[in-house]
């Protein structure tokens, strides 16, 4: 595996953190011997990561430990406290409350829409019932009233001698 | 550590059982700040580069794995989980405190000759100086403030606290050609802001 300066210097920090291949880690490995620029390049990371290893590990204030040890001011929160029980019934609650609200849906939908009906059918059930009954049981259709009661109401006409609408005079 | 936790064990919801923590899980926080108080401090620390706020941040970091306590499997490995809070928690502070965050220096400038990036002049660079290590210190955590926080978290895990690359891309959750090309650039930046130290650690090793 030959490989050229440009992506030498690509692999030079995971090759000083070890993170390369066997393979790759053996042909940076190489170029390193025979080439003095990137050996140059290699020795400066190699340096900058050891000044940041050599750090000291920053020790915390005194104060830290106790504060981090209890921590103050820590109220376990409601659901904390009922770490269990409380999610587990408010979902319950919200599922039954869910299924009642279908149920109950359902049970009303027929009833509703039967009352609904009902009204609309009382509405018009008595003209209906009567206008039926004129039409169909009139056998002298050209004398009998109520026939031409109906006939001439949905056609907007006046009988002989009746006002055309209550409380106006007989033409 | 060669774990990728991304997040915390959790133990089944069942088990919690309501009221106060008992005594021994008490003692298993106690553990847990035993065992990480101190990485998680000096990650904060090297992140914030003083003292009041990587104590604020690494105890707002332990508070939140109090709360957590029962839902934390005892004994699971708790790094990246731990400092994913610690990296998020000083996102967070940035965020908060737009006012105090520094231009990051190591944006390339543009100019007509195409981005180039800034030099910094060390102002005390004297071989007596560069050799005093507190001195030393002081410069390396100056440079690393000098990062862009994106830089500075992979740089801080990587070289300060020795986490693999495929540890770093968990905690931080990205990609892992990420955490190699920004370890690359900070490394980069580093090595010029630190030139004379850089310098005199090669004379050392060749000496």
């Amino acid at each position: 595996m030959r490989l050229n300066h440009h992506r030498v210097g690509h692999l030079l920090s995971p090759y000083l953190d070890g993170e390369l291949l066997p393979k790759e880690a053996v042909a940076v490995q190489e170029h390193l011997l025979e080439c003095a620029a990137c050996r140059e390049v290699y020795d400066r990371l190699r340096a900058t990561k050891a000044l940041l290893g050599e750090l000291p590990v920053a020790e915390p204030p005194a104060e830290f430990w106790t504060a981090v040890r209890a921590p103050r001011g820590f109220r376990f929160p409601l659901t904390a406290r009922l770490p269990l029980r409380w999610p587990a019934l408010r979902r319950r609650v919200a599922w039954v409350a869910a299924a009642g609200i279908v149920l109950l849906a359902l049970a009303l939908a027929p009833l509703i829409k039967g009352s609904l009906d009902r009204l609309h059918a009382a509405e018009i059930g008595v003209d209906l019932f009567v206008r039926e009954h004129a039409l169909q049981m009139s056998t002298q259709p050209l004398t009998d009233r109520a026939f031409l009661g109906v006939v001439a109401g949905d056609s907007d006409l006046v009988l002989v001698g009746e006002p055309a609408r209550p409380g106006e005079t007989a033409p | 550590m060669g774990r990728l936790a991304v997040m915390a064990p959790m133990a089944q919801p069942g088990i919690i059982r309501p009221g106060q923590y008992t005594p021994e899980e008490v003692a298993r926080f106690e553990a847990i700040v035993h065992r990480y108080a101190r990485h998680v401090y000096n990650i904060a620390y090297r992140m914030v580069g003083n003292e009041a706020d990587a104590k604020d941040l690494s105890q707002e970091a332990f508070l939140r794995v109090y709360r957590a306590l029962r839902r934390v499997e005892p004994g699971a490995p708790l790094e990246s989980w731990l400092y994913r809070i610690v990296s998020n928690l000083y996102i967070d502070l940035l965020r908060k405190r737009p006012r105090a965050r520094m231009e990051s220096l190591d944006v390339p400038t543009e100019t007509p000759r195409g981005e180039v990036l800034r030099e910094f002049p060390d102002i005390a660079s004297s071989p007596e100086a560069i050799l005093e290590r507190e001195h030393l210190d002081g410069a390396i955590q100056r440079a690393l403030g000098t990062l862009s926080e994106e830089l500075r978290l992979v740089v801080v895990l990587s070289d300060i606290e020795g986490f693999a690359y495929e540890e770093i891309a968990a905690i931080l959750r990205v990609p892992l050609g990420t955490v190699k090309s920004r370890l690359h650039r900070a490394r980069q930046i580093l090595q010029q802001r630190l030139a004379p130290y850089i310098e005199a650690r090669k004379r050392g090793w060749e000496g």
